[in-house]
């Protein structure tokens, strides 16, 4: 169901700590959006792409396929930036200058900053990320109820695409009308489903002594020095980098 | 509607973290008390979220071919309430960006303010005025107008980014509330239709889970007076 969840438990570099990761992305993310975008976000997607494809071994075809459906949306709405609206003189369309660098300088940083989001989910299970909101100071029954929703929905997404197909199967969406009428029923058995499960899961629990805490068994990682100091040399590089072919540039 | 990664310039997109985060500190605050006084209500909201996160990602059937998905902002908000589907809209948006890569961590505040802020309060304001027509008309209007509320905010959103060069803020809200408008108010008709399908559905064969949900409170004319339900999430 979720192929980036998928990849993200199984590449190359699962063994190691995930803030080694998470430092690397975030570095990145931080670099795309902040940094001039002409120079630096070429330079921040190679990067990104080559941790990915290179360091975490997960196949290019996965990273292209969570690169292409935002680089779509880039394409389809950029235009909208270009384009000007002048309704000085009625309601008149103009391209500008300036509204194509715009688009341009958008575009681009925008694509800079999804190669290091797709990097991050693509290497880093959710549910080794939830427990840093702790850090930032959410609270710890959000933590966990977040914690119990990533537990919960592979198995109600599973629910939902077994009763589409059953659906599809009986010609539920062969029409808008029947559509519209096949999806509401899909949400309102799924809601009366996932309160059921809730309620077995309850009782599961309060046989085991539940007292309102979950605890999970998290296994040990230790922060590698050396791989956290790469991680460091690779953020300063492409910013120094791209700053300096900023400069050439003008 | 999400804005994806990174279009927004940083200051923008730390702007509308700044503004997201007291009604998430009002709903985390809610949430916790309520789990403190009754530790299974954690199953439900989880659930409760659960079931957002993948009715966000089903596809609606869609009138002009092109894909799209429920945003689930007024089912969401008439079955838990504003504050709390705060909480769950910024957790599944949190989500769909490190799950699905749609959406995004620097544009997350932005996407919660439209969809997990101002849509469900529109939508549960909504509700609560047209309740006295019918539950089925108050339920439509809720989910349709929580949905073009949510896209006007967007759209709000972009135009403050990106000010049109030549016309400014009014002509750049002018642009992408255009585009939106003739993209997204067949799909908001659709959701408000959607939404009726199913708490028909729900009223009609899971009344015990939704006294559970509080639903039942929200719902009555009265305000509650005579169908108090045993333990709700957000009172």
């Amino acid at each position: 169901m979720f192929p980036i969840d998928q990849y993200a438990w199984t590449h190359r570099w699962r063994g190691h700590h995930p803030a080694e990761r998470a430092v690397l992305a975030g570095g990145m993310l931080l670099i795309a959006i902040t940094a001039p975008p002409l120079a630096t976000a070429p330079l921040v997607v190679l990067a990104m792409a080559g941790a990915t494809v290179a360091g975490a071994g997960v196949p290019l075809a996965a990273w292209l396929r969570v690169m292409t459906i935002p680089a779509g949306f880039l394409l389809l709405s950029l235009p909208f930036l270009a384009v000007s609206l002048d309704l000085t003189d009625g309601v008149a369309l103009t391209v500008s200058a300036a509204g194509a660098w715009l688009a341009v300088a958008v575009g681009l940083r925008s694509l800079a900053a999804v190669s290091a989001l797709a990097f991050l989910t693509l290497t880093t299970p959710v549910a080794e990320l939830v427990p840093w909101l702790r850090r930032v100071g959410v609270p710890q029954a959000v933590v966990e109820i977040a914690l119990l929703i990533y537990r919960l929905l592979f198995i109600l997404a599973d629910c939902a695409d077994a009763t589409r197909h059953a659906q599809e199967a009986r010609l539920g969406y062969s029409t808008t009308r029947r559509g519209i009428r096949s999806l509401g029923l899909l949400a309102g058995t799924l809601l009366t489903r996932a309160l059921a499960r809730t309620r077995r899961l309850e009782i599961g629990l309060a046989a085991r002594g539940f007292e309102g805490e979950l605890r999970v068994l998290a296994s040990e990682r230790t922060l590698s020095r050396p791989r956290l100091a790469a991680v460091a040399a690779l953020l300063f590089t492409v910013a120094a980098l791209g700053l300096t072919l900023d400069r050439a540039l003008h | 509607m999400h804005i994806m990664e990174g279009f927004l310039p940083p200051l923008h997109a730390a702007a509308w973290t700044v503004v997201a985060i007291p009604f998430l500190v009002v709903g985390a605050r809610r949430i916790t008390r309520i789990t403190n006084e009754h530790p299974r209500t954690k199953l439900l909201l989880a659930s409760a979220g659960a079931f957002a996160f993948v009715l966000s990602a089903l596809k609606i059937p869609s009138v002009t071919g092109s894909c799209s998905h429920p945003t689930g902002t007024g089912l969401g908000s008439i079955l838990f309430g504003p504050p709390v589907m705060a909480v769950l809209g910024a957790i599944v948006l949190l989500f769909q960006a490190l799950l699905l890569a749609h959406g995004g961590l620097t544009t997350l505040g932005a996407n919660i303010v439209s969809m997990a802020i101002v849509g469900p309060w529109v939508a549960y304001g909504c509700f609560r005025l047209t309740r006295p027509l019918g539950l089925g008309i108050a339920v439509f209007l809720a989910a349709m107008l929580g949905d073009l509320a949510t896209y006007l905010v967007t759209a709000t959103q972009l135009a403050l980014a990106f000010p049109d060069p030549v016309s400014g803020f009014p002509g750049a809200l002018a642009k992408f509330g255009g585009v939106f408008a003739l993209t997204q108010v067949p799909l908001a008709v659709i959701e408000g239709l959607l939404t009726v399908v199913v708490v028909n559905l729900l009223t009609e064969f899971s009344r015990d889970e939704l006294s559970e949900l509080g639903f039942n409170r929200r719902v009555a004319d009265d305000g509650g007076a005579t169908l108090a339900p045993i333990q709700s999430p957000t009172s």
